[in-house]
């Protein structure tokens, strides 16, 4: 306690009209759909956005710190391509005019909303056992299908694939299965999708 | 909690399973917090969210434990002679399981071995840790991957081979485990061990560990292995499970067991199977009411005396436990215990009549009369029925002839084991039979007059008319006599055992201390498998789990510790893919004995032997024997300067 602050405004006295928390509009595009505006206060954070704001409760915070990558939100970018982004540490607005996907959106739905297909690394992971718990699996979704995503774009050599599955999916988390299932799953995706391996017969 | 509530609270509805962790699951604080929450929600719902901070603050702890080991060894036999062990357990600040963990840690701490002589002794302690509690491998994590670790170092210290040493001392069926108890059935430890003496990554170690150093300067090359029995369940082991059938063969299973990401409700759908020729079309986990049958429980099943035990035991709605939480590895043997017994009371005494009414119709006694039919020689094969050379039958005729002819179509089934199952008398239709249960409620077929199938119709439109008709029908059946296991067994304990050994190959790196795996196989023995793929998930999980237990995860305890609430997977490193050699990993299964070896429990037991075995490689790799976890690259390099 000094006396070089010349008695600041207690906080009670501050003007009432002047909210602690800024509210900023967003609009932007979930799973095709266009989302907004919608008042939304300024830093939060997108995996609260989605869960408090958009009903939209699949997405799973994990570490809340940018560590496991369970939170992870597919951005589309304008050019075709795609990217992981951490909700959990990234905030609502940055998404402000964009197009995301979340694990709620990977399936094909029909009028009714029931999902009638799932997507081909969903489907995959069902079929390997890939999961356990469940909680880091939207993030390996997430994860898997921006991988898919890019070696449509970028074929690689049959012989990398192992070693871009690890690249791609190493930084996520998951504390039941070990990984075994998950990778294999990737790995049956990639191989059995055509276009995704050069060379390959 | 209602009851100590000094609030006026009516109800409390905790659902079996509120987390996904491993070990943290029935017996815990944070349920008292939502319940305080409550009391300020004005009778609004209240949603209770942790950060990941916050649950490294709550969260029990596995017991951070300390093992003093002596083995005595005859150095002319190569016989172990004496194991003597002091074990003592940090509970923390609330005592959660601790005592039961040294207990059961205390148990384990012999591994695979038949020790003549022993003395063990399990001490748990209370401090100002965080509160320790239950957690996969429940003390025995600790304790058996100490032994394996000790025996590694007498083998080296007498110049034998490790794995020769195992063999000569592992326990064999038919033997005593330390506190006395002749384990269940064969044990086949030495099958495991003697594949992984023939398996490459053990004969041909000495030559890949010259030819990798030579090609890779500045690293140091490994190989370990351990091998360890675990056993699964708690000795009070109680579940309920309901099997039932349509007239459209369509079969439902209710059960008990909770879910908790194992894949429980799988492999109990497929239990259904055996006896039914098809998994369970629907199931329906952690049901809690069984207005079916209705049974009763009093006293504690570990402490109450013989002649308690009889006395309660004379009301025939009495167990000594009513239903087991999802722990201790209990699905696969005990749940499915349940569910294969009341598939196989539905099978005897509905689908099995059910057959012999269709192949002794017609003429002369029809198709059946000309052959000797038993029931056990009853086949599912591609999911129809035959017998005998009968004409397979399919589950939608059997079930249909079944519900027409009023037999039992429906069995809701309580079973309690000590060790040992309950076995109880009851009369079926006339016939009294000796079941491995102590609980029988019957539901049969209406009859040809068959109102059934607009009664489902409606159930399905009006919960409340389904309601009505199931109490009514089922009949709770007195049994005639019951055949607990003596309160005995308590003090021996342990019967059934499933056992791995893993043999890890790795890599340490001189300047930086790191530790690579460069593959690991394990072998392992749980008899019949439900599900190989739920079976192969656990045994992944396990081991990352073991490799991070061995060189990765660390908590200190007290004030620095995770309590301070500066504690997330920023500092607290959980093994990912790359830790854990996810490409070049592999893992083998022994066959069953015969198709009739009941499944085993083994999600614990994969996460421990992985632990030795990189301790024991480190060794091999550098010369050092670590006895404190995890090995952190800084111990290595201190080992090596």
């Amino acid at each position: 306690m000094t006396a070089a602050n010349p008695t600041p405004t207690p906080l009670m006295q501050q003007p009432l009209h002047q909210p602690l928390i800024q509210m900023k509009p967003i609009s932007l595009t979930i799973n095709g759909a266009a989302i907004g505006p919608i008042q939304t206060p300024d830093g939060l954070m997108m995996i609260d956005f989605l869960h408090e704001y958009v009903g939209l409760t699949g997405s799973r915070l994990g570490c809340g710190q940018g560590v496991c990558h369970a939170c992870v939100v597919i951005l589309d970018k304008p050019d075709g391509s795609s990217e992981e982004v951490r909700s959990c540490i990234t905030g609502a607005h940055f998404f402000d005019g964009k197009k995301v996907r979340t694990i709620e959106g990977h399936a094909k739905r029909n009028e009714q909303g029931e999902v009638v297909e799932l997507s081909p690394v969903q489907q995959k992971f069902l079929e390997h056992f890939s999961f356990q718990c469940g909680y880091c699996t939207p993030g390996f979704v997430n994860a898997a299908t921006v991988l898919i995503e890019r070696l449509k774009r970028e074929p690689i050599a049959r012989e990398s694939v192992e070693h871009e599955i690890t690249k791609a999916l190493d930084d996520h988390i998951c504390r039941c299965t070990g990984y075994v299932r998950y990778y294999e799953a990737v790995r049956d995706v990639v191989l059995n999708t055509p276009g995704l391996v050069k060379d390959s017969a | 909690m209602a009851a100590k509530c000094r609030f006026p609270v009516k109800n409390l509805l905790v659902h079996p399973v509120y987390t996904v962790g491993y070990g943290s699951k029935d017996h815990f604080t944070v349920p008292f917090y939502g319940l305080v929450a409550a009391m300020y929600g004005d009778g609004r719902p209240v949603r209770l969210a942790f950060d990941r901070y916050e649950q490294f603050q709550t969260s029990i702890k596995r017991h951070a434990s300390k093992m003093r080991y002596r083995i005595g060894i005859d150095k002319k036999t190569l016989l172990l002679q004496s194991f003597k062990a002091e074990f003592e357990v940090d509970g923390g600040g609330r005592c959660n399981f601790s005592p039961s963990v040294a207990m059961v840690g205390a148990s384990g701490a012999q591994s695979i071995y038949y020790f003549p002589k022993s003395d063990l002794t399990g001490v748990a302690i209370a401090s100002r840790a965080i509160d320790a509690g239950s957690a996969r491998g429940y003390g025995t994590l600790q304790t058996m991957a100490a032994t394996e670790m000790l025996i590694d170092e007498i083998a080296t210290q007498l110049g034998l081979d490790a794995i020769d040493l195992r063999l000569e001392n592992a326990l064999r069926s038919g033997m005593k485990n330390t506190q006395g108890a002749i384990p269940a059935g064969a044990i086949r430890v030495d099958e495991v061990l003697q594949k992984a003496k023939v398996h490459p990554l053990w004969t041909e170690r000495a030559k890949k560990k010259a030819e990798y150093e030579l090609a890779h300067p500045g690293n140091r090359y490994g190989v370990g292995f351990a091998c360890v029995q675990k056993d699964f369940g708690t000795g009070a082991e109680s579940s309920f499970a309901k099997v039932e059938i349509a007239a459209d063969g369509k079969i439902t299973l209710h059960h008990t067991a909770a879910e908790i990401g194992t894949g429980v409700n799988t492999s109990q759908a497929i239990a259904c199977a055996k006896w039914l020729g098809k998994p369970a079309a629907e199931v329906r986990m952690a049901i809690i009411d069984w207005p079916e049958l209705p049974v009763v429980t009093s006293g504690d099943p570990y402490t109450m005396s013989q002649g308690e035990q009889d006395k309660l035991s004379a009301n025939p709605r009495w167990s000594p436990g009513l239903i087991s939480p999802s722990s201790a590895t209990n699905s696969a043997f005990y749940f499915t215990h349940s569910t294969h017994e009341a598939a196989r009371v539905v099978f005897t005494h509905g689908l099995w009549p059910a057959a012999m009414a269709i192949w002794s119709g017609g003429i002369g006694g029809g198709q059946a009369a000309p052959l000797v039919v038993r029931r056990e020689e009853a086949r599912w094969v591609e999911g129809k029925l035959t017998a005998a050379g009968l004409e397979p039958l399919s589950l939608e005729q059997l079930a249909s002839k079944a519900h027409d002819l009023g037999l039992v179509t429906g069995a809701v089934v309580h079973v309690f084991n000590r060790w040992q199952w309950s076995e109880a008398e009851f009369n079926i239709d006339g016939v009294t039979e000796r079941l491995p249960i102590d609980g029988l409620s019957l539901l049969h077929g209406a009859g040809k007059t068959d109102a059934k199938t607009d009664a489902k119709a409606d159930a399905k439109i009006d919960a409340k008319a389904a309601k009505a008709p199931v109490p009514a029908v089922y009949r709770a059946l007195d049994r005639k006599r019951v055949f607990i296991a003596p309160v005995s067994r308590n003090n021996a304990a342990v019967t059934y055992y499933s056992a791995v050994g893993t043999l890890v190959e790795l890599a340490v790196n001189e300047a930086s201390g790191r530790v690579s795996l460069l593959t690991h196989h394990s072998i392992m023995e749980c008899g019949n498998m439900l599900s190989p793929q739920l079976v192969s998930g656990q045994l992944q999980g396990g081991l990352a789990m073991g490799i991070g237990h061995a060189l990765h995860e660390y908590l200190p305890l007290y004030e620095d510790g995770p309590g301070n609430g500066t504690w997330n997977f920023n500092r607290y490193h959980l093994p990912r893919a790359s830790d854990v050699a996810v490409w070049a990993q592999t893992g083998e299964v022994l066959p069953p004995l015969s198709e009739t070896d009941p499944p085993k429990g083994m999600a614990e037991v994969v996460m421990i032997p992985v632990v030795g075995a990189i301790v024991n490689g480190i060794a091999h790799a550098i010369g050092h024997r670590f006895n404190d976890l995890p090995v952190t690259p800084q111990n290595i390099q201190e080992a090596l300067a």
